[in-house]
């Protein structure tokens, strides 16, 4: 395996889970919504053959899942439907594909989910973030051949695909994400993402209509983005799932993690401290168990600063999924 | 209003590679991103046991294990006993040992960046990273850094600035320690560690 994919993720969480890299994508995608890279890793979970751990017996929810006993059995499922038949479907695809073909067709995809990346850039009042989005798809739609090419990222114009959907829309005007949901054909999500990628799948079908509308269109697009969805994310998946005890526990609380940091990064001003995601998020104490009252010897400095007025989402020691 | 776009973000928040960092909790980082880098040289050719034995003396130097363990088990560590506890702390240092072994197998012109300026949070510090990849895309990871034996430990590393391992952990144990206490998430870690080739 090659460090570029994952090796970042592992890094990161601890040379286990590698989180990010293979979910981040924030909204859910309906059959018939844009594609987005990120999501793929949603929506293909692990293949390992490893022990589900049994929940049912347990006595109550996470917070932020009270859905969990559904959810479970729902990831359950998919885990056994991705290892009889979406993992080898999706390796097939990767191995049949020439490379070439296979990025034309994901950049091709990508480069129509960029109207919905720039009406929401609109909806969260950022002009010069909506210029960009408009910027990036003209060149792609035109030198970039249809949108084969991603040649807007390049050094020259360096303007990268940023996502930008409804799911975004509604967690930067406060939102909060609702129960977390595991969904069939969708991934990890909550109520508010799967709203919002409801709304952006609607996006082309009623402003363009013709071919969007059919789904002579849609079926093929869902099939083909979801097996390259798949394929690509199958290292990540791998390191994530292979280094996780719990692996459904796991994915949500990387989720839900990943989903308040983007919000909070639309919502900041500037990497200024105090304004970051990553400063808000950090700015309450650990709470190291040995500290409490009753244990053992406090941690050293535990004497912690006041506790931070960050939503509760970012606190990165509240997780939210528990 | 204006808005640095993400990557922008990044690339300030990264800065120029410092040569030689100054401060004692970056002094910490860079000492682990150096073991990252010779782990990723040594590759497929130095084994699973080679690489294993690049990276676990930069582990133990670089990470708080003890504490962090005791932070992804959350409240309940105080009611397991000692000699669970003393399981538990040594099944998690072996498995992340493992998992960065079994991870970082391979090197193809990555490097970090860490930023020059420290911050403070509270009696902690924060040292921001980024892995630079030549073939994909740079990745933010930051550390959080405690005072521990005189120098600057690792307490909590952060994915895109926003997954927090702790969190991520605490999470991920929540089911089996509830289910079936220390011994259970014990047997886990090490069947992970094992299977990884740790």
């Amino acid at each position: 395996m090659t460090l570029p994919a994952f090796g970042p993720v592992v890094l990161a969480l601890a040379a286990p889970v590698p989180a990010g890299a293979a979910m981040p994508a924030p909204i859910p995608q309906a059959a018939d919504a844009p594609v987005r890279a990120d999501l793929v890793a949603s929506i293909l979970s692990p293949i390992e053959d490893r022990p589900v751990i049994v929940t049912t017996q347990l006595p109550s929810h996470a917070p932020g899942d009270p859905l969990e006993k559904f959810n479970r059995a729902m990831f359950n499922g998919h885990q056994k439907f991705d290892r009889a038949l979406l993992r080898p479907a999706a390796l097939g695809y990767q191995h049949a594909v020439p490379k070439p073909v296979r990025s034309g067709i994901r950049n091709v995809l990508r480069n129509l989910t960029e109207p919905i990346v720039f009406l929401n850039d609109l909806l969260q009042l950022k002009p010069g973030r909506a210029i960009k989005t408009f910027g990036r798809f003209v060149f792609n739609s035109t030198l970039g051949l249809g949108g084969v090419l991603d040649i807007a990222k390049l050094p020259g114009l360096k303007l990268p695909h940023r996502p930008n959907g409804f799911g975004d829309t509604l967690g930067y005007y406060g939102v909060k994400p609702g129960p977390y949901l595991f969904l069939p054909f969708v991934g990890p999500t909550d109520l508010r993402d799967l709203l919002g990628g409801q709304a952006d799948g609607l996006v082309l079908p009623l402003a363009v209509g013709d071919p969007f509308d059919r789904l002579e269109y849609q079926i093929p697009k869902g099939v083909v983005s979801g097996l390259d969805q798949r394929a690509e994310a199958d290292q990540d998946l791998k390191a994530l799932f292979g280094s996780a005890v719990d692996p459904y526990a796991t994915l949500r609380s990387v989720y839900l993690q990943d989903r308040a940091g983007e919000i909070e990064s639309l919502k900041g001003r500037k990497p200024k401290a105090g304004t970051s995601p990553l400063d808000t998020s950090l700015s309450d104490p650990l709470d190291d168990p040995l500290a409490d009252p009753g244990g053992a010897p406090p941690a050293p400095h535990a004497d912690a600063p006041p506790p931070s007025d960050a939503p509760e989402l970012s606190d990165p020691l509240t997780d939210p999924a528990g | 209003m204006r808005v640095i776009p993400y990557a922008a973000a990044i690339v300030m928040v990264a800065g120029p590679a410092a040569a030689q960092a100054s401060d004692p909790a970056a002094r910490t980082v860079q000492s682990l991103d150096d073991a990252l880098i010779a782990t990723m040289k040594a590759g497929a050719s130095a084994g699973m046991k080679g690489r294993m034995a690049k990276i676990g003396p930069a582990i133990d130097t670089a990470f708080d294990v003890p504490l962090m363990t005791r932070l992804a088990i959350g409240p309940s560590w105080t009611s397991i006993g000692a000699t669970d506890q003393q399981a538990l702390v040594a099944a998690f240092r072996r498995m992340t040992i493992a998992q960065y072994a079994d991870n970082f197998d391979g090197f193809s012109g990555q490097s970090f960046v860490i930023q020059p300026n420290v911050e403070t949070r509270g009696g902690d510090k924060l040292v921001r990273t980024t892995l630079k990849d030549p073939k994909g895309d740079d990745v933010a990871i930051a550390y959080r850094l405690r005072p521990s034996g005189g120098g600057w430990k690792i307490i909590d590393v952060f994915y895109k600035n926003s997954i927090s391992q702790i969190a991520t952990r605490r999470s991920d144990f929540a089911a089996i320690l509830q289910k079936g206490g220390a011994k259970a998430l014990i047997a886990h870690l090490n069947a992970l560690a094992a299977k990884a080739g740790g």
